[in-house]
Parts: C-alpha cells; structure tokens; sequence
C-alpha cells in the first residue's frame, strides 16, 4: 500500500501514512491551536526541561539543608521556592507565551512539570513513606502481600482494605518484579499520577479544540493545592483519578464513533474502567457517576441526544457498580464518610435557619501566605465568569463545555465550605482535586481570552499580568497546600505533627509492638505516634484518649473510661511535655484542638509511673509503653 | 510473549531483582498494550494510546485480582504471575489469529523525529541533574543527626507463662556499654554487664516470682548513678497477654 506524506496542523510533524488513514489522521490532528501565532517559542522544551532539573536539584539541596538542621533558615526556605520557580515559571512562560505552541510541545512541557514535581515530592520523603495516610495503605499492601487475601483488617484506615484496587496493583507489581513495596509504591503512583494529567489533557484538548487551552487549563488545575502533595501520594484516590479521566474519555469517544464495532469496543473500555474506578476508591467513584449524570443531563438540555444517552448509560452503569460494591464489599463506607457529610447538612440547616454557625479557623499560617490564598481566591472568583461568558459565546452548543461552565460554580460552594463547616478546610482542600477539573477548563478559556484580547490590542503588558496571575495560583497552591508551611522542609522531629513525627524511635517502638506484643491491641497515642503505630505496629490506635494524657491522676473515673474503651496499653511520649503540637492538636479526637497555649503538664504523662497494677513494660527514652491490663 | 516467558523462568529459578525487575515490570505493561492493541487496532494513536494501554494494564490486577480472590485463590507471586502472563500469552495468541484472518485495520506509524546533539544533551544532562537531586535527598536522610535511643523492655513471655522477655537492643549509632540490673520487690536479684554494636540485641527470659514486682534498671556506662532506662511489671496485677 502506497504512503503519503503528511503533516500535522498542529506541530507541523511529518508522519507517513496510508492513503486508507489519511481522512482519519488529519481528523485526528484537525485541534489545529486556533491561538497559535506563527513564531516558535524562545523558550524551547530542552531549555524547560534543564531549568526543572535545576529546580529539582535546588530544592532537593534545601531538603538536605533541613535536614542538616537549617529547616528554619531563610536562606534555605529561599532555595526553596527558588527551585519552585525554575519549574514553574518557564513552563508557565512557554505556555501562555504568545508564540506558536504546538500540541506535542505542550504535552512535554505538562510532562516535565508533573514530573519535576513528582521528584520534590519524592525528595521529601526519599527512603520510605511518613505521610499518615501513605503509611494506612502501606499497610495494607503489606498485608496483601503477606497473607495473600483481599480485604484484611487495616486498624488505622479500616476503609482502605474495602477499597483494594492500589494494593492490588502494588502487590501484583512487587510480586512479580520482587522490588519493595516503597518502590513499586512510588512507580505505581507515579504514573498514575502522569496518567491522570495526560488523559485529562486530551479531554480538555477535545472539548476546547485548542492544545493551548488545554495546557493552560493543566495549568490551572496544577494550582490545586493538593495536586502536587495529596494527588501523587501512595493513596487509593491517586489510582483511582486516572480511571475516573479516562471513563470520561471514553463517554468522550462513544458518541463520535461511526461504526458499532468501534463503539462496543470504546463501551468494554468504559466498562473496565468503571470497575476499576469502583474498586479502587469511595469518593472519585461517587464523583464519577455526578459527572456522568450531570454530562447527559446538560446533553439532553441542549439538544444532544447521542452523547446524553451515552453518558447517562455509563453513568447507570457507574451508579450500579458502585450500589453493588457498596452492598456486598464496603458497607463500612457510609459510617466512614458520614461525619463529612453531617458536617455539610448540620451547616447547610443552619444557612438555611439562620443559626449562628462556627468553623475552625481557616488559615493560621505566615501572613504572606494568607494574603496569597486570598488574593488566589478572589482572582478564581473574578475569572470564572469570564470563562463562563466565553462558554456562552463560543461553546454554548457544546454539551461538555457548558457541563464544565456548571460544575466549575462548585468552586463557590467550596470556598463557602472551607468559611463555614466545621471540618471546612479538609473538606474543601479534599473536594478541590475534583472541583478544579471543571474550574481549570474554564479558567483557561477566560485566561486565553484575556491574553489574546490584550494581543489584538497590541497590550502586550496584560499579557503579563495573566502570567503572574496563573503563577499566583500555582504558588499558592504549594504555599497553602502541602507539607504545611512548618514542615515544609524536613528537619527536626516534630511534636504530634505529620511527617516529621515519623523518626526512627517511633518506626523501631511500633516494629517492637508489633514482635513481642502481637497485633490489634488497643492502644492510646498521640496524633504524631497513631499512624506510625497502626501502620508499622499493626496495632489498633483509639482516637478519642486525650482525657487519658491530660488528667493529672489516674483517677478511677480515667480507669473506667480507659476500660469502656478496652484499652490495653498507652504510648507515652514524653516530648508531649516539651513542646505545643505542630497541628494545633495533641490527640486524633482532641476536644481542646487548637487551644493550645502551651505544652501538656508532665504530670499528666507520668502518672502512669505510680499508678497501682499499670505497667511499665517498655522504655526507649523519649517513649514509654505501659500496660493498662493490671490496673 | 517471550516477556511473558521470560518473566516466568526468571521466577522459577529465583532471578535476582536485577534480572526480575526491569522482566516484571515489561510484563506488567504488556497486557495493556496488547488488550489496547485487540480493542482499538489503530484507531487510537500518540497520547492516546499510551495513556489507554497504561489504564489497561493498571485494571487488569484490580479486576484479575478481585476475580481470583472470589475463585479463593491466594494472591501470590504465583497467582499474580499467572494472571498477567496468562493474559499476556492469550492476548498474543487472539492478535496473531487476528492478523492471520487479515482482520487488522493499517498501523498509523508517526515517524519519529530525530533529537538534535544539542537538544539531546540537554535532555541528558536534565535527567543527570534531577537524578543528582535525587541522590542528593537520600544523602541527606542517610546524614541527618537523629538522636539514638536504646530499648529496653520486660513483658510476660507468654499467656500463662512463668518467664519474662527482658531485652535491651542498641539504637545509639555505636557501640555501646550498659549493666542491667534486675529487681525483685526493690532487691537485685542479677546483674549483667553488656557490651553491644549498634543494631544488636540482647535479651534473657528471667523467672516471674509467685506474688512480686519485678523491674529492670538499665544503665549507660560509665555513669552508674541515674538508670537510663526503667521497666517494671506488676506480676500480682498483671494478666498474661
């Protein structure tokens, strides 16, 4: 068969193809960048790539600095955000230049920065997980792979074995490659991760017909502040994404194929990736079917019958599965999310009634950092309707289009959440990874806008301004996301806090629970110790103890209390008297959170010593174990 | 297919992660590729592809999984060997029939463009770099000054038992001399003097007395004069665990 020559509108690529193919090639690449201008960029990849490297390496040298006990200098927090600006700027800059920007430039470009990223996340944490909720799915990979069974008992996250799509994935990749699981852990989210951002640039690269706006819309929605921590962490949701962009991919494709073949083939896909999106993870799974059903809707709505009934098909599909696996695998999941969602409809009553309603503080770090998530905030708030006054000019037709425009007024609701719930804040950071897929596709059609109305202008300093303001956003996203500000380079161990309570004390106590104590003991611990305990100890850490730390005596009101709650044993660290907790709270359930004005009274931690038939079993210096079954 | 076998003998005869791991990890990825290739010929290209063929191969050990697990079979390194190479060999056999019956759809083959020196050696001292960075992290871990500790414990052996687990084990960085001395009622009743490396553990299994308490006072030589570590067990309280 004779080939031809030809190219792709939108890099210029020659490809060579059959004549057969060539009406379903030039369909292919027809997402000609409708703002490309006719100059290359300045700026090319091999360059963005190289200032990344860089970056990564200076962050990673401000790590080490940390380490080296400089975790509160200046200077190393520059080097910090130093590194982060090699990344992000040039990437930023070559994305919303107003030079030629072909669609496999653009992908590059999304690729090193998620990459680059990825690395930092990875520096942070280089030999093994500490994050709380890594080391919940850590251990049950390690169960899975130990006992060979799905669904074992996980005592810190009972919620993760219901949902074991990532340690199925893990397990079979460390079975098979015989790599620990921290590596296969770190490979399997990794591309998870890249799967994720790729995918859900093709999504918006086909609704918006520009590579331009789908890249400035990753963008965007790399300024979600859990996209570079939470996002890409060894955690069931991290999986899970991927299926629930490419599910919507194939209710992308389905409509648009012409045979039934093709469609009954991209139909299996969607199919697969529906269960896997199920098994894998509670939230993304419930999402999914909102995002199907509000699809066809918004299809029916305006006129799109095709693409209304194959979405509203997947999406029954969707709610199916996940009513079958809510029913026969993971009945736990309503009590597990049921706080959350009292929380919400306690708050949403009081809206509605008029009751006075009282949330945690919202933000409590650095005043830089308050002032960059309100100035985020408000510049979200001011572009949205401009996106949406884009969707009505341009894409008001456009079924997927019009369905972004609605789901992105979600970022209202959460940032009215985070002012007014009482879990707000965690609440609102969880549902931004969700909220920012619609919000992203519209921020970038209002950005590209502004920049290509400056452009006919000749406004050239406009332009600018719609850069720094993309990068006011990604900055604030790592300044208010995560590791919080005080952990933001690892150092010294941190008291009750996060990945800094994880040290070798703690991880060589819980090894020993687990070796002379055996497994699921109740135990009472602080809010530092609980997952290294649950995790490594394959212990079962109650959360509502902190009356047992706090009382001066154990009185026998305490011992009864502890007795209700069949504790068995207590970790004591006595650093708890040493200084105030890094999170504002002592203990799992702690009634006196963030009220702290200094730190717990010693007394408190070493009644235990005198207390008559509680044993002092275990001694480590900074932990003490005693044993509660005496007294 | 030859991945799928190979992957299979270097299992059997007990590869290294040398050999096993770059073998697996093929093998993992080569299911999705080859269902991607019997769902979709090749009407799905670049990007597309890849990222199908990727979300394929992370499915097949969820749902392979979930479906051994049902047919009660233990989710071994053989099962998951199984499952993966099983599916491998079979997709191979339906592509090679497939094309055999003509059945197949052209392959759009984008050419790929050769990187120029400078570009590429940019690219190459960019991966060099974050490699560095890298290193440069897991340098920082191995040298950051953590406080050693030293564990000393005394639990009950075992349920109903008449012995003690006494143990001390050495987390200080270097190695280290203590004397532990064991109380009953407040009276010693042993001593013992240890020398121990760093990461070494000792441990005795002393008899529990009928109605006494029994502690442990460790001490770090040469200072004799403040235990270092305490442990005490209450035998007329304390149940067996």
């Amino acid at each position: 068969m004779s080939r031809t020559a030809i190219s792709a509108p939108a890099d210029g690529t020659t490809v060579y193809i059959t004549p057969v193919t060539q009406v379903r090639w030039r369909a292919l690449h027809s997402r000609a960048p409708r703002h490309a201008a006719p100059a290359p960029s300045r700026l090319p990849i091999w360059g963005v790539a190289l200032s990344a490297a860089v970056g990564v390496l200076v962050v990673a040298a401000a790590y080490t600095a940390g380490r080296l006990g400089h975790s509160s200098s200046a200077w190393a927090d520059r080097a910090y955000w130093l590194g982060q600006s090699l990344i992000l700027v040039p990437a930023a800059t070559r994305l919303l230049s107003r030079r030629a920007l072909t669609a496999g430039g653009t992908v590059a470009v999304l690729v090193l920065l998620t990459i680059a990223e990825y690395l930092i996340k990875i520096c942070y944490s280089p030999v093994a997980f500490t994050y709380a909720d890594e080391l919940e799915h850590w251990r049950s990979a390690v169960d899975l792979l130990q006992s060979g069974r799905l669904f074992t008992v996980n005592y810190v996250l009972p919620i993760s074995p219901r949902y074991p799509g990532l340690e199925e994935v893990t397990a079979a990749l460390a079975s098979i490659t015989k790599l620990p699981i921290f590596t296969v852990g770190l490979v399997v989210v990794g591309v998870a991760h890249l799967l994720f951002v790729c995918v859900l640039y093709l999504l918006f690269c086909d609704i918006s017909g520009s590579c331009r706006a789908a890249g400035v819309a990753m963008l965007c929605y790399a300024a979600n502040s859990l996209f570079v921590s939470f996002d890409s962490m060894f955690l069931y949701q991290t999986l899970a994404l991927p299926f629930f962009a490419l599910t919507l991919l194939a209710a992308w494709r389905l409509p648009t194929r012409r045979t039934a073949g093709q469609r009954a083939n991209w139909l299996t896909f969607g199919v697969i990736t529906i269960a896997a999106t199920v098994v894998t993870h509670h939230v993304t799974s419930f999402v999914l079917v909102m995002s199907l059903t509000g699809i066809s809707l918004v299809a029916l709505l305006t006129g799109h019958r095709r693409p209304a009934v194959w979405a509203g098909g997947l999406a029954l599909l969707s709610a199916a599965a996940v009513a079958a696996w809510l029913v026969f695998a993971a009945r736990q999941t309503v009590a597990y999310l049921q706080p959350y969602v009292a929380a919400i409809l306690h708050t949403v009553r009081a809206l509605l009634t008029g009751e006075h309603i009282s949330a945690l503080a919202t933000s409590t770090g650095p005043l830089g950092n308050r002032i960059l998530a309100v100035a985020a905030v408000l510049t979200i708030s001011l572009l949205l309707p401009v996106g949406w006054w884009r969707i009505w000019r341009r894409y008001r037709r456009q079924p997927w289009a019009v369905a972004m425009a609605i789901g992105s007024t979600s970022w209202y609701v959460i940032v009215a959440i985070r002012l007014t719930v009482a879990y707000g804040s965690e609440l609102a950071g969880r549902a931004a990874t969700f909220v920012f897929v619609p919000a992203a596709f519209v921020l970038a059609l209002a950005v590209i806008h502004l920049v290509g109305s400056t452009l006919r202008r000749k406004a050239g300093g406009a332009a600018t301004i719609m850069l720094v303001a993309v990068l006011l956003l990604m900055f604030n996203g790592l300044a208010n996301g995560w590791p919080p500000y005080w952990e933001r380079l690892p150092g010294e161990h941190q008291v009750a806090g996060s990945e800094q309570s994880v040290g070798a004390e703690e991880i060589a106590t819980a090894t020993w629970t687990l070796a002379l104590l055996g497994p699921g003991n109740r135990f009472a611990t602080d809010f530092g110790s609980y997952p290294v305990l649950g995790a490594y100890g394959y212990q079962n850490p109650v959360r509502d103890v902190a009356y047992l730390f706090t009382s001066p005596v154990y009185s026998p009101l305490v011992r009864a209390r502890s007795r209700v709650q069949a504790l068995r044993y207590v970790w004591v660290d006595r650093r708890l008297s040493q200084s105030r907790p890094a999170f504002g709270q002592y203990f799992p359930a702690d009634p006196e959170a963030g009220k702290y004005t200094h730190p717990l009274a010693a007394v408190g931690l070493d009644k235990f010593n005198r207390a008559p038939g509680v044993a002092r079993i275990y001694d480590s210096g900074n932990i003490v174990i005693y044993d509660l079954a005496g007294s | 297919m030859a991945v799928a076998v190979l992957t299979c003998i270097a299992a059997a005869v007990g590869a290294p992660v040398v050999v096993t791991a770059p073998l697996g990890i093929a093998l993992f990825a080569a299911p999705g590729y080859l269902l991607g290739l019997l769902l979709f010929d090749s009407r799905v290209a670049g990007l597309e592809r890849v990222a199908v063929s990727t979300g394929i191969a992370f499915c097949l050990p969820i749902i392979g999984g979930l479906l051994l697990y049902l047919a009660r079979v233990p989710l071994h390194r053989a099962a998951w060997l199984g499952l993966i190479a099983g599916v491998t060999v079979a997709c191979d056999v339906l592509l090679f029939l497939r094309r055999r019956g003509g059945r197949t759809a052209p392959i759009i083959r984008p050419s790929v463009r050769r990187l120029r020196p400078w570009p590429a050696a940019a690219f190459g001292a960019a991966v060099v770099i974050a490699a560095c960075g890298l290193g440069l992290a897991r340098l920082g871990v191995a040298v950051q000054y953590t406080p050693g500790f030293t564990q000393l414990w005394l639990t009950h052996r075992a349920a109903g038992g008449a012995t003690a687990n006494l143990g001390v084990r050495n987390d200080e960085g270097s190695t280290t001399r203590y004397r532990l001395v064991l109380l009953r009622n407040g009276r010693r009743v042993g001593a013992w003097n240890l020398t121990l490396a760093n990461g070494q553990t000792w441990h005795r299994s002393p008899l529990l007395p009928a109605d006494n308490t029994i502690a442990a006072d460790l001490y770090r030589l040469p200072d004799l004069n403040q235990p270092y570590r305490h442990v005490a067990l209450d035998v007329n309280r304390a149940p067996s665990p």
